[in-house]
C-alpha cells in the first residue's frame, strides 16, 4: 500500500519543482518544462487516486508541518475518485497548455502563472486526500487563491478580467469564511478536529447545531460548485480565465465542492434529516434549469461553457440530496445507486467539459473572438478541433451515444424508482426532479445545438473566423487525451469498475455496481434495469448506416442534372451578415421562457431632419441579463456602497478622532467583558 | 356563426366555367399532367396588370378549379407569370428567377407592357420587353388584359 504516499510524494515534488521552474527559467522553455511537470503531477495524482479506487487506503500524519494543528492526510476510495478525475484533467490540460503558452509571454505563459500553475494542479489533487479541518481549509484556500492568481493572467489583453477577478476573489472569500465557521462549530462540538474526530463526534451532537454545521458547509460548498443564487463568480471568472485554466476550474474544481457536499454531509455528519437534502435537492434542480437557460442565452462560447457548469453540477447535487433523501428513508441501496449516479455524472462532466473548455480555447485562440455570433465557417478551416468539440457536446447534451447519457440515466432510473420510498414528500418532489432533469437536458441539446452549429458551422461571419488556423499539435494532443476518456466513459463505463461503488462505500452507503456487469453493461439489480452503451452505440451506428445508404440509393438520379445557383430570390448572394446567428437561434427559447428570463430590449430610431416619416438610422439592443444576480446581489452591493459612503464621515482625516475611536473601542470592550462576563 | 351564416348566404359566386379556349398549346404543358404552379413576377410594372391577376384567382374567375395555383417561389413554380417592361433593375432578377424554376418550365408575357414595352417602350429606365430577357412561351395581350383570359391562357397550359 505503498503506492499512495509515493504517488502523492511525487505529484508535491513535481509541483513544486513546476513552480520553481516558472519562476526561474526563461520564457523559451518555460512553457514545455512547466507543462511536463504539470502533467507528472496530474499523471502522479491520478495514479494516487486509481490505486485508492482499487481498494488501497492509506492515511498519516505529518505533525510538524503546521503549527498546533499538524496535517493529517487520508485517502479512501471517495477521495480517490475525485483524485483520479482531477489527475485526468490535470495531465491532459497540461500537456494543451504547454501548446497553448508556447510562443507568448503574457497572459497564461507569464513568468507568474507559469509559476503559479503547478501549485493549482498540486492543490486540486491534494484537497480530497486532507483528513482534518485545518488541513482541508489550508489546501482548500492554496486552491482559491492560485486559481485566483491565474484568473487575471490575460488582463494585458482584456481589462473586463480584473472585475471577474474582483468577483471571484469575493465569492470564494465568502465561502471560505462560511466553511470556516461551520468547520468551527463543528470541530468545537465534536471534540476534535481530525475527521476521524469529527465522524465520531458527529453523533452526539444536537439536531440543531448538525443542521447549523450542514447548512453553513453546504452553502460553502455549494458556492464553490457555482450552484445558483451562488453562481455569480462562475459566469464571469470562467470565460475571462486562460482556456486552460477554466477547463481545470471547470471540470476539477468545482467537483470539490460536490466532494465536500458528500464528505461532510454523508461521511462526516453520517446523514441527516430530510430538509437537509430537500434543500440541496432544491438548489440543484434550481441550478439546472437557470444555469441551463442562461446558457441557451449566451452568445458568448465560454459563458455558456460556464453556465452549462452550473447545470451539470446542479444536476450532480440533485442526484447527491435524493441520495439523503432515500438515505433518510432507510432505503440505502436507492440512497447508494443515487450517489453512484451523481459521482458518475462528476466523472463524465469533467471528461466532457475540460474538452469543450479546451476546444473553445482553440478557437479563441485562432480567431481572437468568443462571440458565437462573429464565428462559423470553422469547420472547414479547423476540422480537427471542431469534431474534438461535436464529441464533448455529444457527451454534454446526454442523448446517446455520449457518455453524459448515461450518467443521467442512472439518475432518472434512481429518481423514477425512489417513488417506492414512501411518503407525501418524495411523492411531490420525485416527479418535480425527473421533469428538472428531463427539461434541463432537452435544453442542453437546444444549447449545443446551437454552439456547433452557428459556432463552427456555416460560413465565417467576421474576419477573425475567415482566418481561423488548426491548433498547434500540443494542444490537439491534450484534447485527444480527454476526447479518448469521453469516448471510453462513453463505450464502456464499466472501466470504472468497482471503484464506483468503492467510492459509495467510502460515503458510508452499500455500494449497488450499476457499472460494474462485464465492464458493457450498466445493470441495476435493484430496480432491475439494464442497458449496454456499447450496444446502443453499434445499433446507432448500424442504422444510421443503412438509413444513409438506403436514402443514397433511392436518391440516386437517372437523369442528367443541372448546377443551378443558390435562389437568393433574384437579389444579390447572400453575406454572411444574413446568416443565422446564437441569438436568433436562441430568440424561440427566449419568447417561450420570457418571463423567467426577462430580456431588457431596447428601440431606439432616429428619424431624418426633413421628416419623420424617412428613417436614419434604427438601434436595436437586447440583452438577457442575469435576473437572479440582478435581483440578489445589486441590493446587496447598493447598501454596502451607500454604508461605505455614509462611513466615510466618521474618517474625516482628524488624527484625535482616530485616538478617540480607538480608546472608546478599548473602553467600551472593557466594559462588556466586565458586565456581560 | 357570422362567417358560416355569410358562407351560407353567399352561395356559389364562381362563374359557369367557359368553353375550353382554342390556340397553341406549348409543347411542356403535356408534361404538367393538368397541374401548373405559378410564380408571378413584376418586372416593372403599373400594377394594372397585378390587379387583373389577383381578379384571375379571386372566387368569381377561379383559376385554381383548373390546375392553376400561385406559390411563392421559382423553385416550387413550373409557370412564370411575368408582367410590365423589364425594368434595368429587374433584368438580372428575372433571368435567375427564370433560371432558378425547375425544367420543364414555361414563361408567360402578361399585358401589353411585357409583351411590346407598351406605353413605356424606349422610357429611360427600360431594358426591354420580356422576351428580349428571357424566352417567352404565351402571350396575353391586353392593357391590362381581363382576368378571364388570363384565365384562358393558364387553362391552354393546364389542359383543362
Amino acid at each position: 500500500m505503498s503506492l499512495i504516499p509515493a504517488a502523492l510524494a511525487t505529484a508535491t515534488g513535481l509541483g513544486v519543482a513546476g513552480a520553481a521552474a516558472g519562476l526561474v527559467l526563461p520564457q523559451r522553455v518555460r512553457g514545455a518544462v512547466v507543462g511536463v511537470l504539470t502533467a507528472g503531477v496530474g499523471v502522479a495524482g491520478g495514479a494516487s487516486g486509481v490505486a485508492a479506487l482499487g481498494g488501497s487506503r492509506w492515511s498519516a500524519e505529518v505533525p510538524g508541518l503546521l503549527p498546533l494543528a499538524g496535517t493529517h492526510f487520508a485517502v479512501d476510495a471517495l477521495s480517490g475518485l475525485f483524485m483520479a478525475v482531477a489527475g485526468a484533467v490535470v495531465a491532459a490540460v497540461a500537456v494543451y497548455g504547454a501548446g497553448y503558452v508556447a510562443g507568448g509571454a503574457h497572459g497564461l505563459g507569464s513568468r507568474g502563472a507559469q509559476a503559479v500553475l503547478p501549485l493549482f494542479a498540486l492543490s486540486l489533487l491534494l484537497v480530497p486526500a486532507a483528513a482534518s479541518v485545518s488541513t482541508f481549509l489550508l489546501l482548500w484556500e492554496l486552491m482559491a487563491l492560485t486559481s485566483l492568481l491565474l484568473v487575471p493572467a490575460e488582463h494585458r489583453a482584456r481589462p473586463a478580467v480584473r472585475e471577474a477577478a474582483v468577483w471571484y476573489a469575493v465569492m470564494t472569500h465568502l465561502g471560505l469564511v462560511l466553511l470556516l465557521v461551520g468547520f468551527m462549530v463543528y470541530a468545537a462540538q465534536a471534540g476534535g478536529e481530525t475527521f476521524a474526530a469529527l465522524r465520531s463526534g458527529s453523533g452526539a451532537m444536537s439536531p440543531a447545531v448538525r443542521g447549523l454545521v450542514f447548512v453553513l458547509t453546504a452553502v460553502a460548498f455549494s458556492s464553490k460548485a457555482g450552484l445558483v443564487p451562488l453562481h455569480a463568480w462562475l459566469p464571469r471568472a470562467h470565460p475571462e480565465a486562460p482556456s486552460a485554466v477554466s477547463a481545470l476550474m471547470s471540470a476539477a474544481m468545482v467537483n470539490l465542492g460536490v466532494y465536500g457536499l458528500v464528505r461532510v454531509g454523508f461521511d462526516l455528519l453520517g446523514g441527516g434529516p430530510a430538509w437537509w437534502w430537500l434543500l440541496a435537492m432544491a438548489m440543484g434542480g434550481l441550478s439546472a434549469v437557470y444555469g441551463i437557460l442562461q446558457a441557451a442565452m449566451a452568445s458568448d462560447l465560454k459563458r455558456l461553457l460556464a453556465y452549462s457548469t452550473s447545470e451539470n453540477m446542479g444536476l450532480v447535487v440533485l442526484g447527491v440530496g435524493a441520495a439523503g433523501l432515500f438515505d433518510h428513508a432507510g432505503n440505502k441501496a436507492l440512497a447508494g445507486l443515487a450517489l453512484a449516479a451523481a459521482l458518475l455524472h462528476v466523472v463524465n462532466h469533467s471528461a466532457f467539459k475540460a474538452l469543450l473548455f479546451c476546444a473553445a480555447g482553440s478557437v479563441l485562440r485562432a480567431t481572437g473572438e468568443r462571440n458565437l455570433d462573429l464565428l462559423g465557417g470553422l469547420r472547414a478551416r479547423m476540422p480537427l478541433t471542431t469534431g474534438l468539440f461535436a464529441l464533448g457536446a455529444l457527451g454534454a447534451v446526454a442523448l446517446p451515444p455520449g457518455n453524459g447519457f448515461i450518467s443521467e440515466w442512472l439518475l432518472l432510473q434512481s429518481m423514477i424508482h425512489g417513488l417506492a420510498v414512501p411518503g407525501v414528500t418524495t411523492a411531490i418532489v420525485l416527479p418535480v426532479a425527473v421533469a428538472v432533469i428531463a427539461l434541463s437536458s432537452g435544453l442542453a441539446a437546444a444549447v449545443f445545438v446551437k454552439a456547433l452549429g452557428v459556432g463552427f458551422f456555416a460560413r465565417p461571419r467576421a474576419e477573425g473566423a475567415a482566418a481561423a488556423r488548426e491548433s498547434p499539435l500540443l494542444m490537439l494532443a491534450g484534447m485527444g487525451l480527454l476526447a479518448a476518456l469521453c469516448a471510453a466513459l462513453a463505450l464502456v463505463p464499466g472501466l470504472l469498475g468497482d471503484g464506483l461503488d468503492r467510492a459509495v462505500e467510502a460515503a458510508g452507503r452499500p455500494g449497488t455496481r450499476p457499472v460494474s456487469g462485464g465492464g458493457l453493461q450498466v445493470r441495476l439489480d435493484e430496480v432491475s434495469a439494464v442497458f449496454s452503451p456499447l450496444w446502443v452505440v453499434a445499433t446507432l451506428t448500424v442504422t444510421l448506416g443503412a438509413v444513409t445508404a438506403t436514402v443514397r440509393w433511392a436518391g440516386r438520379r437517372r437523369q442528367r442534372r443541372t448546377r443551378a445557383r443558390l435562389w437568393d430570390c433574384g437579389g444579390g448572394a447572400p453575406t454572411p451578415r444574413m446568416a443565422y446567428t446564437a441569438t436568433s437561434f436562441a430568440e424561440p427559447l427566449q419568447r417561450v421562457f420570457d418571463d423567467v428570463l426577462a430580456p431588457e430590449q431596447d428601440v431606439d430610431v432616429t428619424p431624418m431632419r426633413e421628416s419623420a416619416y424617412l428613417v436614419e438610422r434604427v438601434k436595436f439592443r437586447n440583452r438577457v441579463p442575469d435576473r437572479i444576480e440582478h435581483r440578489l446581489y445589486r441590493p446587496v452591493l447598493d447598501f454596502l456602497a451607500a454604508a461605505g459612503q455614509s462611513a466615510r464621515r466618521l474618517a474625516g482625516g482628524s488624527v484625535h478622532a482616530y485616538l478617540g475611536y480607538g480608546f472608546f473601542g478599548l473602553v467600551t470592550l472593557l466594559v462588556v467583558l466586565v458586565v456581560g462576563w | 356563426m357570422g362567417l358560416l351564416r355569410k358562407i351560407r348566404d353567399t352561395g356559389r359566386v364562381a362563374e359557369p366555367a367557359p368553353p375550353r379556349p382554342e390556340g397553341h398549346v406549348p409543347p411542356q404543358a403535356k408534361e404538367f399532367g393538368g397541374s401548373v404552379q405559378v410564380r408571378c413576377v413584376d418586372a416593372g410594372s403599373c400594377n394594372g396588370c397585378e390587379i387583373e391577376i389577383a381578379g384571375a384567382f379571386n372566387p368569381v374567375y377561379d383559376a385554381e378549379r383548373y390546375g392553376a395555383r400561385l406559390v411563392a417561389s421559382p423553385r416550387h413554380a413550373d409557370v412564370a407569370l411575368v408582367t410590365g417592361p423589364v425594368t434595368r433593375n429587374m433584368a438580372e432578377p428575372l433571368r435567375r428567377t427564370v433560371a432558378a424554376m425547375p425544367e420543364p418550365r414555361l414563361v408567360v408575357a402578361v399585358g401589353d407592357c411585357a409583351i411590346n414595352c407598351g406605353e413605356f417602350a424606349g422610357g429611360h429606365g427600360v431594358e426591354g420587353a420580356v422576351s428580349d430577357v428571357v424566352p417567352v412561351d404565351l402571350q396575353v395581350p391586353g392593357c391590362p388584359p381581363r382576368p378571364d383570359e388570363i384565365v384562358a391562357a393558364l387553362r391552354r397550359v393546364t389542359g383543362r
